[in-house]
């Protein structure tokens, strides 16, 4: 079959999420199942605000991280699966074409769920090598009794098995939806410019109205111009990534940051860290997609003459607002949702300080985040400067 | 116009290299129509890439009007083509989220050519500038490459079996497209290709066996597109 256990493994990215993911979401339910199964040993009022207050930075920390890192990694795997239909549009045609139906090319399309069974494992297995210690500095200041860490089998099914499952079936769901589309668009490679024609279409009969003046003034437009713009629009699917993109990359990295007002300082750090990764990883596969999914068209140009610089600028210049656009975006949600999330589970209690919009960290962040995007493109395009012609002729 | 000497050039690693071009030495002058006859797997395309700067040759050199382009930085080469050369591949290569106007915009722009939708219609395609690659047949497309090469008004042509892939009347066509368009701007054309017919179109006809030259000749009357054979 043409999608091997190797295409499987490919998606790190989702790996590294669900490892994150089930890592922080481990700990905390772990512990707050064990914190709760002894709630009869709060004799104390003092004890009974710790444990409530303990039991309340669980279900946040769980709740935001485990969330939204669910929901980041289901769409990155949807993603994946479009853009893998995409680049492989040849092979399943020609699959189509001898006879398989979509369902038996897209049962195949389950391997993508083996990069959720590693991370998922991994974060699980993690989170337990630092079970104990987590447990001790929970409850540094002794002021609960002491327990033991128990194993709580629904975790694994529900932390593990159940998210493998999920995103197995959601994975060979949506490649049946996107397989749906004639046989002769696969072979033909036909990507979503069918679409835009049709808009074009309308267009070209006003132009037609519009009478030969209008041409003229649209021919005026530097063919760099007209690439830019076309490469934006025909592959809306790569726009989104790179907005995702920059838009988990501000949320992560600012919520880690602005979550040591609410959590202790351990977790902060561990968090911040594990939102620094993540941000890291869908930014890089943002810019790296980006790239490749350009290679070919950049090549066509330089052999006709256009320099390098100037495929760059008609290629990849044109996703840069709209990074900053999902940069953006991705602060007012993350604000959005720790406010949200904190107004919920505090809502008894008192003393808990207003969160606020951070502008030193959005600061901070978005120097880090033009500078890291910045230098991306430009050493994964001097990369692409590597490939000869002759290499993607060949393909 | 082109003086090429004694190419070599092989690929692979040292114990298992395999010497693809075997010291090739040709001249190319103004306006010169040249075909290149060979076998599957002789050098051809290797042979033209290193000509038209796309591929460095091992050893050898490539004179342009006093200059060797096989010593030339990537910005140079660059300009080179950008300045003189044209392609049309087997494959076409049209960039496939831009119509036909803008695919041809592609080559035009790089010459400041404003009137390249003349080469559209030369190529018979004046009713189809606003269609997309995937809804043209394959000798349209060829056409849309064949004008897109045109519009940048190159010096010198490279084709790598523009017909490879094309029936008999499409190919014609194409080919009778390209000798018209020679005529009126005057560039050379070197065009690879295993069909003897084409040959009788060209001035001069260089064939190739395994990385070598082995005849070389002058059509004293060629032939057009539609007196050859298939
Ligand atoms: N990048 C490469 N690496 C290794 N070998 C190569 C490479 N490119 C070409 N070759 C080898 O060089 C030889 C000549 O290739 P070339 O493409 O020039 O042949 P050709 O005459 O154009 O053939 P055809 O008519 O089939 O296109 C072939 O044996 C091929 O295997
Ligand atoms: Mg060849």
């Amino acid at each position: 079959m043409i999608i091997g256990i190797k295409d499987g493994m490919k998606l790190v990215g989702i790996s590294i999420m669900a490892c994150c993911a089930v890592f922080v979401c481990t700990l905390f339910m772990n512990y707050n199942m064990d914190l709760v199964s002894i709630e009869e040993q709060m004799t104390s009022p003092q004890m009974m605000i710790m444990y409530d207050a303990l039991v309340s930075m669980g279900k946040v920390v769980s709740g935001v991280s485990g969330g939204c890192l669910l929901i980041t990694s289901g769409i990155m795997l949807v993603f994946y699966i479009k853009n893998y239909i995409d680049t492989h549009k040849k092979e399943l045609g020609i699959l189509k074409a001898l006879g398989y139906s979509n369902f038996k090319i897209a049962k195949n399309f389950w391997v993508f769920a083996i990069s959720v069974l590693i991370g998922t494992g991994l974060g699980f297995g993690g989170a337990w090598l630092i079970m104990s210690k987590f447990y001790e500095e929970q409850n540094a200041d002794k002021m609960l009794p002491e327990f033991e860490a128990a194993f709580h089998l629904e975790l694994v099914i529900g932390l593990m098995l159940i998210p493998t499952i999920a995103f197995g079936v959601l994975a060979i769901l949506y490649a049946c939806v996107q397989l749906k589309q004639p046989t002769i668009d696969l072979l033909k490679e036909k990507r979503q410019y069918g679409k835009s024609r049709i808009k074009g279409n309308g267009k070209k009969s006003q132009r037609t109205k519009r009478a030969v003046g209008a041409d003229r003034e649209e021919k005026d437009v530097p063919f760099l111009k007209e690439m830019q713009k076309a490469t934006i629009r025909s592959r809306k699917s790569l726009l989104f990534f790179v907005v995702f993109g920059a838009f988990c990359f501000s949320s992560m990295m600012q919520m880690s940051a602005g979550m040591n007002e609410i959590a202790s300082e351990m977790m902060a750090m561990m968090i911040f860290i594990i939102g620094a990764v993540l941000a890291c990883v869908t930014l890089v596969l943002a810019v790296t997609t980006v790239v490749k999914g350009n290679t070919k068209s950049v090549s066509m140009m330089r052999v006709f003459g256009y320099t390098f610089e100037d495929c760059k600028k008609a290629v990849l210049d044109g996703y840069r607002p709209w990074a900053y656009l999902g940069f953006v975006i991705g602060s007012g949600y993350q604000y959005g949702l720790i406010k949200m999330v904190v107004e919920i589970v505090f809502k008894d209690i008192e003393n808990v300080p207003d969160y606020e919009f951070d502008v030193q960290i959005f600061m901070i962040v978005l120097i880090v985040f033009v500078i890291l995007y910045e230098a991306m493109m430009f050493w994964y395009s001097n990369r692409m400067k590597k490939i000869s012609v002759k290499e993607v002729m060949m393909e | 116009m082109i003086q090429v000497k004694d190419i070599t050039k092989s690929f692979g690693s040292k114990e298992n290299s395999f010497q693809v071009l075997k010291g090739i030495s040709l001249d190319i002058k103004d306006n010169d129509y040249i075909v290149l006859l060979g076998a599957s797997g002789s050098g051809k395309s290797t042979l033209l890439n290193i000509i038209s700067g796309l591929e460095k040759a091992d050893s050898g050199s490539i004179m342009y009007d006093g200059t060797d382009i096989d010593k030339l930085s990537e910005t140079e080469l660059t300009k080179f083509r950008k300045d003189n050369v044209g392609f049309i591949f087997q494959q076409y290569y049209l960039l496939p989220n831009l119509d036909v106007e803008k695919n041809v915009k592609m080559g035009a722009d790089l010459a400041g050519n404003k009137n390249y939708c003349e080469m559209i219609k030369a190529v018979g395609l004046g009713e189809k500038l606003h269609k997309y690659p995937h809804e043209l047949s394959g000798g349209e497309q060829q056409r849309v490459s064949v004008a897109r090469a045109l519009a940048k008004k190159p010096k010198i042509l490279f084709l790598d079996e523009p017909t490879g892939a094309l029936d008999e009347a499409t190919g014609r066509q194409v080919l009778d497209y390209i000798s018209k368009l020679q005529e009126q701007y005057h560039f050379a054309v070197v065009m690879v290709t295993h069909n003897n017919n084409i040959a009788e179109m060209a001035k001069t006809v260089i064939k190739m066996n395994s990385g070598k030259i082995v005849e070389t000749y002058t059509n004293e009357a060629p032939k057009t597109a539609y007196e050859i054979g298939w």
